[in-house]
């Protein structure tokens, strides 16, 4: 009984599910287009003649658009939609601000998006890992990032369920963090205030230190604690499970943000940064494997007794693998942070094929269960528009990582140990372009994984657009959903 | 509309009319090709957000009077 009025309370509330079907549209959007000039710039990598057009087309330019339209725009879209609607259903209250204020976020982002790509394109670029934007996109970064904080604070603040679900704790994180790392990263002087370029403050080993202090917890606040906030809602949901153990969400949630923050030195193992810098960042690395796990073991096990949801809900089919990838990638990365694996691995192919199995398996595929879970409900249909286009989605996608990253990892070790070759007399055994010409095979072979996982998200964009607008799934009676489970296992 | 979609769209209408008028700054005192584009952009950005702010209003003012009209004829 007191569960049904909670029902009735709920449905009386209405969500503002406007900006998350924008964001959803956006997040669509630019997968494609972040995709596409991915396999464009796979191509330049294997046939060099791709770079026409210049400057504009150049590998160099072009490479920030792919990863600024993947990361941020694709993800973030991903992120900002998903976070509204889970805040929004967990707490029980429309969104914080009103409408104004949640298509400013939304707007103000996608300006943010566009005029970034528009910059590297020009020539423009601070030409900082995953922060390339000049100062000015920097600042208007933050007055649309500081909206977001209001807009989703607000909710959590004025919510009419006691409790804080936990996805909600993930979110707030990548919030608040995200904004920490951008705005130390990012402090620079411009030239002047009406011109584009500026200098950083740091200098030196310093700022090498505090562009993979950003650049790292990029990966882990961007890339992983707001997606593990989505897995805790969209697994429960899709499964209609509670999850494993609230209890354990709780405890690597705190384990995983206390460690991710300390762990950027790996990224400058061997370097002129002092020894124990890099031996704090290998160590942190390592410790990081468990919160990481719990976070995998944690989405896998609220599947117990609805595996067989897998065999029916493409949805969470993406879902389940991407805590599969997840787990490898995180399993892979402290592997790669130890200095002696890192003498190998560094500057090589492999680091591109762990931060693809990680963006590809594990946020791409997240977003996708995300998004196939959210689009019948938001949009008030019956249920996709085919299971069999999804199943085609699901297993091109895969083999599409498959292909990425097993071609990587041979080309990575492959450059490294050639890389790392004295003939007899203590010369280098190999030229660098004998390694370039040694790794050609497999970099067609991982452009060609890019068409799959392109081609994928094709079939995903139709099967979406058919689910919005085909009559076979016909409207249907909006339902109650959102409700946070309890957990088992505590 | 209640008083939080209000203040809202005064606040955020506020804001839009400010950077508009950096944007027109930024523009007319560009250094670089980038600087000017972002400043013209960022004013045009600012206008459209406007209009579409003082649009919603009037829509929402005509569909509040067409609901009055429907309730008491």
């Amino acid at each position: 009984m007191a569960e049904s009025a909670g029902y009735v309370a709920a449905s009386a509330i209405r969500y503002n599910d406007d900006v998350v079907k924008k964001f959803v549209i956006a997040t669509m959007f630019w997968g494609i287009v972040g995709m596409a000039v991915g396999v464009f710039i796979a191509a330049e990598l294997a046939w060099p003649s791709l770079n026409f057009w210049p400057p504009y087309l150049n590998f160099g330019r072009i490479r920030p658009v792919h990863t600024s339209a993947v990361i941020f725009a694709f993800g973030g879209s991903a992120l900002l939609g998903t976070s509204f609607h889970v805040v929004q259903r967990t707490c029980r209250a429309r969104l914080f601000g009103g409408t104004a204020l949640a298509n400013f976020i939304f707007w103000g982002y996608q300006f943010f998006i566009v005029m970034a790509a528009l910059s590297y394109v020009l020539g423009f670029s601070k030409s900082r890992e995953y922060a390339e934007p000049e100062w000015h996109l920097d600042v208007w970064l933050v007055i649309v990032w500081v909206a977001y904080l209001i807009a989703f604070t607000g909710t959590v603040l004025r919510r009419t369920e006691p409790h804080i679900y936990v996805a909600n704790w993930f979110y707030l994180s990548f919030i608040i963090t995200i904004a920490m790392l951008v705005i130390v990263n990012n402090l620079a002087i411009p030239v002047s205030i009406y011109a584009a370029k500026s200098y950083s403050v740091f200098s030196g080993a310093q700022d090498a230190l505090v562009q993979w202090w950003y650049g790292h917890n990029a990966v882990g606040f961007f890339l992983t604690v707001p997606f593990l906030g989505m897995m805790y809602y969209f697994i429960p949901k899709a499964a209609n499970r509670p999850i494993y153990s609230y209890r354990l969400s709780i405890v690597h949630f705190w384990s995983l943000i206390f460690i991710y923050i300390w762990a950027g030195p790996h990224h400058l193992h061997w370097t002129a940064l002092p020894d124990w810098t890099q031996t704090v960042g290998e160590a942190f690395s390592v410790m990081l494997w468990m919160p990481s796990w719990g976070g995998m073991i944690n989405g896998l096990m609220t599947l117990s007794g609805a595996w067989d949801k897998l065999r029916t809900d493409p949805g969470l089919r993406f879902s389940v693998t991407s805590v599969g990838f997840y787990g490898m990638a995180t399993f892979e990365g402290p592997v790669m942070s130890v200095r002696t694996v890192n003498a190998l691995s560094h500057y090589t192919d492999w680091g591109i094929g762990h931060v693809h199995s990680g963006s590809l398996g594990w946020v791409a595929m997240i977003s996708f269960g995300a998004i196939y879970y959210l689009v019948p409900n938001l949009w008030g249909r019956s249920g996709l528009y085919s299971h069999r286009l999804a199943a085609w989605h699901y297993w091109i996608s895969t083999l599409g990582i498959v292909l990425y990253i097993s071609a990587m990892w041979v080309a990575g070790i492959m450059e490294g140990l050639m890389w790392r070759a004295y003939d007899t007399q203590g010369f280098l055994q190999y030229s660098f372009i004998e390694s370039i010409n040694a790794v050609h095979p497999l970099f067609i072979i991982r452009w060609l994984g890019g068409v799959f996982f392109l081609a994928g998200i094709l079939i995903m964009a139709y099967n979406l657009i058919m689910t919005v607008r085909s009559p076979r799934t016909a409207a249907r009676a909006t339902d109650i959903s959102g409700l946070p489970l309890p957990a088992v296992g505590d | 509309m209640n008083d939080e979609e209000k203040f809202s769209a005064l606040v955020i209408g506020a804001l839009m009319a400010v950077f508009a008028l950096i944007g027109l700054m930024l523009a007319s005192h560009a250094l670089d090709v980038e600087m000017s584009i972002f400043g013209w952009s960022l004013a045009a950005f600012a206008l459209v957000f406007l209009f579409g702010l003082i649009r919603r209003h009037f829509d929402q003012e005509a569909a509040a009077k067409n609901e009055e009209v429907r309730r008491h004829g």
